[in-house]
């Protein structure tokens, strides 16, 4: 063998060169499809031009081999002597190209990457700019709605609770830091009997009945902070008192410094009389129990002296010293009883009738009766009947005691102040007990202490002798035996709101039917 | 996008006009104040290998250094490497070319039938070996195109690149 053959490198110069354009291409064809699929993405587009620029160099070189190989096989070295050079120069620059956008090119992507990496930071500040513009856009537009809804609830809330502090019927007020009023509702000033300008003008202390009070209030508002249900008296501006039940609260400022309080007062003067007559009536009712087991104890024995006394008189002679003596046991005997028997009707365990009755006809008789020993005394006697008065249900003789009774006090009260004036009214009203009797006289009157006692047994004011101090307690049991509630005012207030001498007693009995009920229901309560 | 398009149009323009100039000056009527001579050519070219060398290795480098993950990547990084060994062969081969003495190619029996002429130096030896360099250069293409379709076939199965 002279030397190797070349052949096989011929033909895989050509079959090379074949595959390398193929494979060059189909190379750059799938870059191609990778950059139109993905056109955002940068790594693709750079191998789309790397492959671009191989496909261009292979063929170049495989173009230029394939036809120096042929040439040369077709023994045109000449020819091909002529175009190599051109051949290997496109080699050359298409080598140097792909060269350059290897490297290049893909700097200028790592550049451009850079920039999109800082471009992408600028989006996403100016997607987030964009979505604080349109939040704060969204919030301009609502802005006004939010604070139209805003005004509206706090107009409501302040009309709520403007109408709470005007509509109260308790007294409502606010002082400042100094104790001075800065602003009361209309029932208080009402409460309290001046006009709201007038309120605006006091100090807390001028309300205070008790000036102790006032130190009590500060004292206790610094100590606490508030005060809760503390039963004072309030002055009123004619300088009449009244009970109230009081809560505050203090207003503190940011610093902790008290700015005021705040106050709520309710009158309770109606509950305390209320309470002073529930008092009184319990009281009376028990002492009316006391006094009929007493009675009905008494009863027999002094029924027993009565008889034996009577007997013995048969034993004397009228007139002997003896029989004198047993007259005396038989009159105080029977005095004693007669107290027994009112202590009964008081106590009402004593019997009677029941009848419907005319009230006006009873005062009637009852005028008919003392107005002779009245006009003695120079008193005068008024009578005002009301036409078409309805009957109630009741004991005649009982309802005559009463008025004889209270007939009997005004004529006492009077004849020491050398006469006097006695009115006797009917009237009917609205209410539970609509048939009012009042009697009214100008005499001394009670005093003040007395108040309370006038009703109970045995009181009096009256000398001794002069009476028994059963008249009042009596007449009392006789009323509530009818249902009726026995009231009594002195001095006496009259319409023009002045006070009169003199003692007025009213009498509210229930209309015939209604007496046993309502006072049923009374008891219930 | 739009710089993208931009520089995909300036590189057509610019391979584009490229042949024309080349045709229009001819080497040999070239006016030029520097008289370049035969060998100039081929120093071009060799100069061209090493950079064509640096680019792949470049490419390669910076493939491995950005931790790209796939079969895809692995082929561009197969295709790098074959291509900077053509380089190097194709390197040794136009030295080994130019060495080569013009009878030690017998060609009297025609082109086909050409015979490298014994003794077998170690130049003539690297000349064979240099002469089938498209063992490498093909393969290296392959890879490419594998890695091309790999990285397609990826973004259909994603939907992502």
């Amino acid at each position: 063998m002279d030397g190797f053959s070349l052949l096989p490198a011929v033909i895989l110069d050509i079959v090379g060169s074949s595959a390398n354009i193929v494979f060059s291409f189909l190379a750059w064809r799938y870059a191609r499809l990778l950059s139109r699929r993905q056109p955002d993405n940068f790594v693709w587009g750079y191998l789309y031009y790397v492959t671009f620029a191989i496909a261009a160099f292979a063929i170049s070189r495989a173009v230029g081999h394939l036809v120096k190989q042929f040439l040369l096989i077709a023994n045109l070295p000449d020819v091909w002597g002529e175009i190599s050079a051109y051949s290997g120069g496109f080699n050359t620059l298409f080598m140097v190209s792909v060269a350059a956008v290897m490297i290049f090119y893909h700097k200028g992507v790592q550049a451009y990457e850079v920039l999109e990496h800082e471009a992408g930071k600028l989006k996403i500040a100016n997607r987030n700019l964009g979505m604080a513009a349109r939040e704060l856009r969204d919030l301009n537009q609502t802005l006004e709605q939010k604070v139209e809804a805003r005004t509206d609830e706090l107009s409501r809330s302040e009309r709520k609770f403007r109408h709470l502090f005007s509509a109260s019927k308790d007294m409502v007020f606010f002082n400042d830091a100094k104790y001075r009023l800065v602003e009361m509702n209309a029932s208080g000033a009402e409460m309290l009997g001046y006009s709201p300008e007038e309120a605006m003008n006091l100090q807390l202390e001028h309300l205070f009945a008790q000036d102790e009070d006032a130190g009590l209030y500060c004292q206790m508002l610094a100590k606490n902070g508030y005060i809760k249900d503390l039963n004072l008296e309030f002055s009123r501006k004619d300088s009449t008192v009244i009970t109230v039940l009081l809560s505050a609260t203090a207003i503190f400022g940011e610093g902790g410094e008290m700015l005021g309080s705040e106050v709520i007062a309710k009158d309770l003067t109606r509950v305390k009389i209320m309470m002073e007559q529930l008092a009184a009536s319990e009281k009376m009712a028990s002492v009316g129990q006391m006094a009929a087991g007493v009675a009905h104890e008494i009863n027999t024995p002094l029924g027993i002296i009565l008889g034996y006394s009577q007997l013995m008189m048969d034993e004397f002679t009228e007139g002997s010293e003896s029989y004198q003596n047993l007259q005396v046991i038989e009159r105080q005997t029977k005095a004693s009883r007669k107290i027994v028997a009112d202590l009964l009707k008081f106590s009402r365990l004593s019997g009677g009738s029941r009848e419907e009755v005319n009230l006006n006809e009873i005062l009637a008789d009852v005028i008919a009766v003392t107005e002779h020993t009245l006009s003695l005394s120079h008193i005068s006697l008024c009578f005002d009947p009301e036409k078409g008065l309805p009957a109630i249900t009741g004991d005649p003789e009982k309802l005559r005691q009463v008025f004889v009774n209270l007939i009997n006090n005004a004529h006492y009260a009077m004849q020491d102040m050398g006469g006097g004036e006695l009115l006797l009214r009917t009237r009917l009203q609205d209410g539970g007990r609509p048939v009012v009797i009042e009697v009214r006289d100008t005499g001394h009157g009670i005093q003040e202490k007395d108040h309370a006692r006038i009703f109970d047994p045995f009181f009096t004011t009256k000398p001794v002798g002069k009476g028994t101090g059963l008249g009042l307690s009596v007449s009392y049991g006789i009323v509530h035996e009818h249902g009726g509630l026995i009231e009594v005012e002195s001095p006496v207030a009259d319409l023009g709101q002045e006070t009169l001498e003199g003692t007025l007693f009213r009498i509210r009995f229930p209309l015939s039917g209604h007496g046993r009920q309502e006072e049923q229901a009374e008891f219930t309560l | 996008m739009e710089r993208g398009t931009m520089n995909k149009y300036a590189i057509y323009r610019m391979l584009g006009f490229t042949p024309l100039i080349l045709a229009v000056l001819p080497c040999r009527e070239a006016f030029a104040l520097q008289i370049h001579g035969g060998g100039e050519g081929l120093v071009v070219h060799q100069l061209a290998h090493i950079q064509y060398f640096g680019a792949l290795g470049y490419l390669l480098w910076d493939i491995r250094r950005s931790s790209f993950a796939g079969v895809g990547w692995r082929h561009l990084q197969r295709f790098c490497l074959l291509l900077m060994i053509w380089n190097v062969v194709a390197f040794i081969g136009h030295f080994s070319q130019m060495f080569t003495p013009e009878g030690a190619i017998d060609t009297s029996d025609g082109y086909l039938f050409a015979l490298l002429q014994a003794p077998m130096t170690f130049g003539r030896m690297i000349f064979y070996v240099t002469a089938l360099d498209h063992l490498i250069c093909a393969p290296a293409l392959f890879f490419l195109f594998l890695a091309m379709r790999s990285f397609y076939h990826s973004t259909d199965e994603k939907g992502d690149g």
